[in-house]
């Protein structure tokens, strides 16, 4: 079924508020994305070292 | 101004920012003056430098000249050509995929030079050496800190059909000749499993879009302020969730058909050998299209022959692998229903025109593909000998008789009533349109093979 009222309407009317939604929904998720990325890095750092005095 | 004929293109109306034309058979895109600021910051930023050294714009050269004579006019561009356009109802899933992400690369190097992308349709990719190419240079406009005007768009035409193949396992690129302009958000969702919620991406891109652009209908969209790691955070987003999608490899009733057909002694081998003889007298052409080519065992051999090659089939399995196994080679590999192919599509069915109105080679191979046709898809000789007559000046067909065992094999399934498919209805239905050059029967296989040229 077409609504009448899409016929007068932007087709991208509402997808501005949505990108501010999602900006904020990604701006948290990949806080923590980069988080769980640094932290996994600093310790293949950690256990890279560790590796490296056993075989030493 | 020349009293030369200038013809705008049909599909070039939307955009006041300028519009393509045709010139003594040559594309141009003029710039309007409206654009003129967009277009300067565009190649002063280095931004299309940028592009065109990655092979991720098509090129052009700068015409100083008004050649339409229209007052609106600020330049002249030459793109150079694209040989062969073609539509993202005739690719398969990783084509359209491919296209996908090259729009979000261009939108997220836009943005390092303080650009926006505009547009964001698979209408502006075509194809070079089996490589993604954008083609539209006036989608680039000066960056405003507002969010990207073409995340509907982009969501309506990439996202959405690239999940519901994702999600069915399917490739389906008729979707877009049921929608040329996108998928409304509202069909998509509707089209895609609950479980699609669970991935955040693709909630928020499209089950959150959704529900939030139905309620803020006609709402007031400007004066919202964004910045740009906002914007890279939600290109690297879609990314992330595209890169993710795929359509499983299945077993289709035409894949391993060159492993199968080359266990059957020499009949490959055979075959090869007469069309490289026939290829060498007729070549070097332009254009060979290879029609029902599988995984592109012929369209491989074809390539030392000529400058590009159309390999189209319907069975969207084999072309994706074609097309995965052939980047960087001057192949065009499409999904093509012959029974069926590609209508004209768009305003006054102008806008994209039919597959065979695009398909004019040189050359035509359609090898095990006849018996498919008249006897799979009941078209009679003639209707096929018209369409191929209509987009080649020669013609390599294998014909398959009926004690073939491929033709057996389609006949146990159905009742023969073929009696008019026999070399001797197939030569004549065939001399209506062309000139039969050579024949030569196919070692260890009742098949021939005829090199016949258009009258």
């Amino acid at each position: 079924m077409i609504h009448s009222f899409f016929l007068y309407i932007d087709p991208g009317s509402g997808s501005y508020l949505v990108q501010v939604l999602v900006a904020a929904a990604l701006g948290v998720a990949f806080f923590f994305r980069n988080l769980k990325m640094y932290i996994r890095a600093f310790f293949s750092r950690f256990s890279k070292k560790k590796k490296e005095n056993i075989s030493e | 101004m020349s009293d030369t004929v200038v013809s705008n293109h049909p599909s070039s109306y939307r955009d006041p920012s300028g519009f393509i034309f045709e010139k003594e058979g040559v594309i141009y895109r003029q710039v309007n003056t409206v654009f003129k600021d967009h277009y300067t910051h565009f190649i002063n930023s280095g931004l299309y430098q940028h592009f065109a050294d990655n092979k991720m714009l098509v090129p052009h050269e700068e015409i100083k000249e008004n050649l339409t004579g229209s007052s609106n006019f600020y330049i002249t561009i030459k793109p150079e050509k694209i040989p062969f356009i073609s539509y993202a109802y005739e690719w398969p899933f990783d084509m359209l995929k491919d296209a996908a992400l090259l729009t979000l690369q261009l939108a997220k190097d836009a943005l390092n030079y303080s650009m926006i992308l505009k547009d964001a349709t698979p209408y502006n990719i075509q194809w070079k050496n089996g490589q993604p190419i954008f083609i539209d240079t006036i989608s680039f406009e000066k960056y405003e800190a507002t969010p990207w005007i073409a995340y509907r768009q982009f969501c309506e035409n990439f996202l959405g059909p690239l999940l519901i193949m994702h999600y069915s396992k399917q490739h389906l690129p008729q979707l877009y000749t049921a929608w040329p302009n996108g998928i409304p958000l509202s069909v998509i969702q509707s089209l895609l499993p609950k479980k699609s919620k669970w991935s955040l991406h693709t909630y928020l891109h499209i089950h959150l879009h959704n529900r939030i652009a139905n309620k803020n209908k006609g709402g007031e969209q400007k004066g919202k302020p964004f910045d740009k790691q906002k914007l890279l955070n939600l290109f690297t987003s879609l990314e992330l969730l595209i890169k993710k999608l795929h359509v499983p490899q299945q077993v289709s009733t035409w894949s391993d058909y060159y492993q199968e057909a080359a266990q059957r002694n020499h009949y490959l081998d055979s075959k090869k050998k007469i069309i490289t003889e026939w290829l060498q007298e007729l070549t070097p052409v332009q254009a060979i299209a290879d029609l029902g080519a599988n995984e592109g065992e012929f369209s491989a051999l074809a390539s030392s022959y000529c400058k590009e090659i159309i390999a189209a089939d319907f069975d969207p399995y084999c072309i994706n692998k074609l097309y995965l196994k052939k980047k960087s080679e001057p192949v065009y590999p499409l999904v093509i229903d012959l029974s069926n192919p590609s209508p004209a599509l768009g305003v006054n069915n102008e806008e994209r025109s039919s597959f065979l109105q695009r398909l004019q080679v040189d050359i035509i191979f359609a090898f095990a593909l006849i018996h498919h046709l008249a006897i799979g898809k009941n078209i009679p000789f003639n209707k096929i000998a018209a369409l191929f007559a209509q987009c080649c000046q020669y013609l390599i067909i294998e014909f398959v008789p009926k004690e073939d065992e491929k033709v057996q094999l389609m006949l146990k399934q159905k009742e023969d009533i073929y009696s008019a498919y026999t070399e001797k209805e197939f030569i004549s239905s065939f001399e209506e349109k062309f000139t039969i050059l050579k024949k030569e029967n196919v070692q260890d296989s009742p098949r021939v093979l005829f090199l016949m040229k258009k009258k």
